[in-house]
């Protein structure tokens, strides 16, 4: 190449050919702006309230480019940590891999690529809030079908319908050590499950040592604060899986059968001991009573019993385990499985007695007097009648009953076409329950069965079970034959009504749409409640009772200092993980109050 | 469309015994083949069956297998296909044959593999740096290079970010959760 390039002078001068003529591609230039690409990546945009400020997009950042702020108006709830992104626009290199993870896909970027400030510094840039107007120009969004999340679950192996009825064989088998793997990979660790779990359960944590390959160090996690974990791992409520960032678009984490495979792993009290292998203190003198093995009594004592404390407690029935024992079918939560577990409580120390009724075998003042402090575990162990008209026929009983029978091994004649009265998970249990008896069961409740509190994958197990579901219906009647026998209930059928208070809708009865339902057995389900008989006169004015339960401090304490109570018959939840975080809470106030630790 | 599709699979099987279809649908070929034989496929693709055009070379570290993955894809415009050849390399010994003399452009994905994954290419004639300047780390395509912490390492942080906070501390903190100590580890 010479100093004077002739050609490179003169072949530019060539385009000039084109002078004049229409040009092929920018049409309309300069009179119209010219819009970026469809998928084009600028600045982010976030739907501040769709993001559940999880941080994914935070923790991907392969540039530390995102940190997770608190913004003012926006205050952390369940299911909301309360923080929002904040993204340094000197740092990012507009990958989108913080869009690709996104599990809300409430973050995008968009297509606008100017920004103009006469402040150098200002590189720090809150989507949604810098940009309010964002949500128009979003270019780059999150796909669910190509995000980085996986939004499906590895389904449960499941029994089929027709088999189940059968038997009393577990209807879930659990996953294998593959699917949980596989599962527990979905996890993006947040922790905004945790914040709705009773016991705070550390579940990021023993997700991801499954997802890691670690079960042993999942089940030490799980032991740290739930004792009796795979009963939890079968048949927990897992309100954690209603808030999990991936439930925002697909199928929630299977946190409860993920802690069913990691204990599922410990198969015997041996293997448990040599997995959890805890640090028993020793002995420090201070005695514990505890009125009832259920599992607000049992995680009082485990723990207690950890932190040296000699902790006997007294079951009224022969088997320990309160209402998962009694309560639960066999099918949900086989007895094996959760005798494992008591017998492992028992293993490191505390000392149950059974058939020991309080109040009746044995005075609660007598254990009042003889334990340094008492804990009541005592649930509900009455069930609400239906209250209607023929309620005393032979063939109508409460559903808590039958299935406390049942449990206990004994035979039940309910006919061949029973009636559940109700839409919770007892009536769930009550009526696959009869219908592995042989009967045609129907369930009638008052509202419709999107409304029900019961478990859905309870209500879907009863219906492939054949169980016939009649929402919108309002018992009324009894009707009995000539020995005092149910013949057929009576009911009204219901529309839904709006409550005007903001509240769930409620049903009215239609009149004079009186339906007769043929039937041998009624099965009450509408609640239960509490039998404080066994206090005694003396203390039943020193222990507030208000509304049929125990009236406690945020230490489970009740008017009694001395006295401790967790369970059904303190907190409204009413399910096993909130007994046993009750039970968790009394274990440090009381080991506060009798060591003056803090 | 589907017959001459045929054909050229046929007539690439019948010259590389070694070379493994995949069938896909539309007009893209799929040949995987040892490295050794590359060269000789490409030019074979390039001079008998109408595969003028060299699109693209993409690479994949396959880090579990401990192998590089190497696919070059070309395009016939006269039959409108596509072919992509595939094949694997040692991961711990990674070299592949230089094929610059059969297409130029290839010069420059060479350039790119070698620089971001650090294949050599031996025979090829081209400056020692691409687009990274001084760089004294492993190849950043590798997967093994962690990112995050090379630039934690590289890039100051900004002032004003000291607000941040974390999003799991956030949650404890609020319900008073108490995460064991050796439970830490398993946190994100």
């Amino acid at each position: 190449m010479s100093f004077f390039d002739l050609e490179g002078t003169l072949k530019p001068l060539t385009a000039l050919k084109q002078f004049g003529k229409k040009p092929h591609t920018l049409k309309d230039i300069p009179w119209k702006k010219r819009e970026a690409a469809d998928r084009y990546r600028g600045l982010h945009y976030n739907n501040l309230d769709e993001c559940i400020g999880c941080g994914n997009c935070s923790s991907i950042c392969q540039n530390a480019a995102i940190d997770m702020i608190h913004i003012d108006g926006i205050e952390g709830k369940k299911g909301d940590s309360g923080l929002r992104p904040r993204v340094d626009n000197g740092r990012c290199c507009w990958c989108a891999l913080c869009v690709e993870v996104c599990p809300t896909g409430s973050l995008s970027l968009t297509k606008d690529y100017l920004y103009v400030t006469d402040d150098p510094d200002t590189f720090l840039w809150t989507p949604g809030l810098s940009n309010p107007d964002g949500a128009e120009r979003r270019s780059f969004v999150s796909d669910k079908d190509h995000s980085l999340n996986d939004f499906r679950r590895v389904p449960m192996p499941e029994l089929e319908g027709k088999e189940r009825v059968k038997s009393f064989a577990e209807v879930v088998l659990g996953y294998n050590e593959q699917q949980a793997r596989e599962e527990a990979q979905r996890c993006i660790s947040c922790g905004i499950c945790t914040e709705v779990c009773p016991d705070h359960m550390h579940i990021p944590e023993y997700i991801n040592a499954i997802a890691k390959g670690n079960d042993a160090d999942a089940v030490r996690i799980i032991y740290d604060n739930n004792p009796l974990p795979e009963m939890c791992g079968k048949v927990c409520t897992r309100r954690c899986e209603d808030v999990c960032a991936i439930a925002t678009r697909g199928e929630p984490v299977a946190i409860r059968w993920l802690k069913r495979y990691a204990t599922e792993t410990a198969q015997t009290v041996d293997m448990i001991q040599d997995i959890v292998n805890p640090e028993i203190r020793e002995p420090n003198g201070k005695t514990v009573g505890i009125i009832g093995a259920g599992p607000s009594g049992l995680t009082a004592a485990y723990y207690l019993a950890l932190r040296g404390y000699d902790v006997t407690i007294y079951e009224a029935n022969a088997k320990a385990g309160g209402a998962t024992m009694y309560g639960i079918p066999k099918y949900r939560l086989p007895v094996e499985s959760l005798q494992k577990q008591v017998d492992y409580i028992r293993s490191i120390g505390v000392k149950i007695h059974f058939n020991t009724k309080v109040g009746k075998d044995i005075s609660f003042k007598e254990i009042y007097d003889k334990y340094d402090v008492v804990f009541m575990g005592v649930g509900f162990p009455d069930a609400w009648p239906l209250g209607i008209e023929g309620d005393d026929a032979k063939g109508s009983m409460q559903a808590f009953r039958y299935l406390y029978m049942i449990n206990s091994g004994e035979k039940v004649d309910v006919g061949d076409k029973v009636v559940v009265v109700g839409g919770g998970n007892v009536a769930i249990d009550a009526a696959r329950v009869a219908r592995r008896f042989g009967a045609d069961v129907t369930i009638l409740y008052r509202r419709r069965v999107e409304d029900m509190p019961a478990d859905w994958e309870e209500i879907e197990g009863a219906e492939e079970e054949g169980v016939h579901i009649i929402p919108q219906g309002i018992p009324i009647k009894i009707h009995k034959d000539e020995k005092g026998r149910v013949k057929a209930i009576e009911y009204l059928k219901a529309e839904m009504v709006a409550d005007e208070k903001g509240g769930r809708p409620r049903p009215v009865p239609i009149e004079g749409s009186n339906t007769i339902l043929e039937a041998t057995a009624v099965m009450a389900a509408i609640g239960q409640m509490g039998d404080y008989s066994f206090l005694g006169k003396e203390f039943e004015e020193k222990i507030k009772i208000e509304r049929g339960r125990f009236v406690v401090n945020e230490k489970q304490q009740t008017t009694d200092p001395k006295v401790f109570a967790g369970g059904d018959a303190v907190n409204r939840t009413a399910d096993a993980i909130s007994a046993i975080a009750d039970g968790f809470r009394a274990v440090k106030a009381i080991d506060e109050m009798l060591m003056g630790k803090k | 469309m589907k017959e001459i599709k045929q054909q050229m699979i046929d007539r690439i099987l019948k010259a590389f015994p070694d070379a493994k279809n995949t069938d896909y649908d539309g007009n893209r070929l799929d040949i995987a083949i040892k490295k050794e034989s590359v060269p000789a496929l490409l030019m074979h693709a390039k001079e008998e069956m109408g595969f003028r055009h060299l699109s693209h070379i993409a690479y994949i570290d396959w880090i579990e297998q401990g192998e590089f993955e190497i696919v070059y894809i070309l395009w016939s415009p006269s039959d409108k296909l596509k072919l992509f050849i595939r094949t694997r390399i040692d991961r711990e010994n990674p070299v592949m044959d230089n094929i610059d003399m059969i297409w130029r452009q290839a010069n420059t994905y060479q350039r790119e593999m070698r620089e971001m994954l650090g294949i050599e290419f031996p025979g090829m004639v081209a400056p020692d740096e691409f687009i990274l300047e001084d760089w004294d780390d492993i190849p950043p395509f590798r997967k093994d290079f962690n990112t995050l912490e090379y630039v934690n390492r590289t890039f100051w942080h900004r002032p004003g970010r000291e607000d941040a906070q974390d999003v799991r501390e956030t949650i404890t903190k609020r319900s008073g959760e108490e995460i064991p100590d050796f439970a830490k580890k398993y946190s994100r």
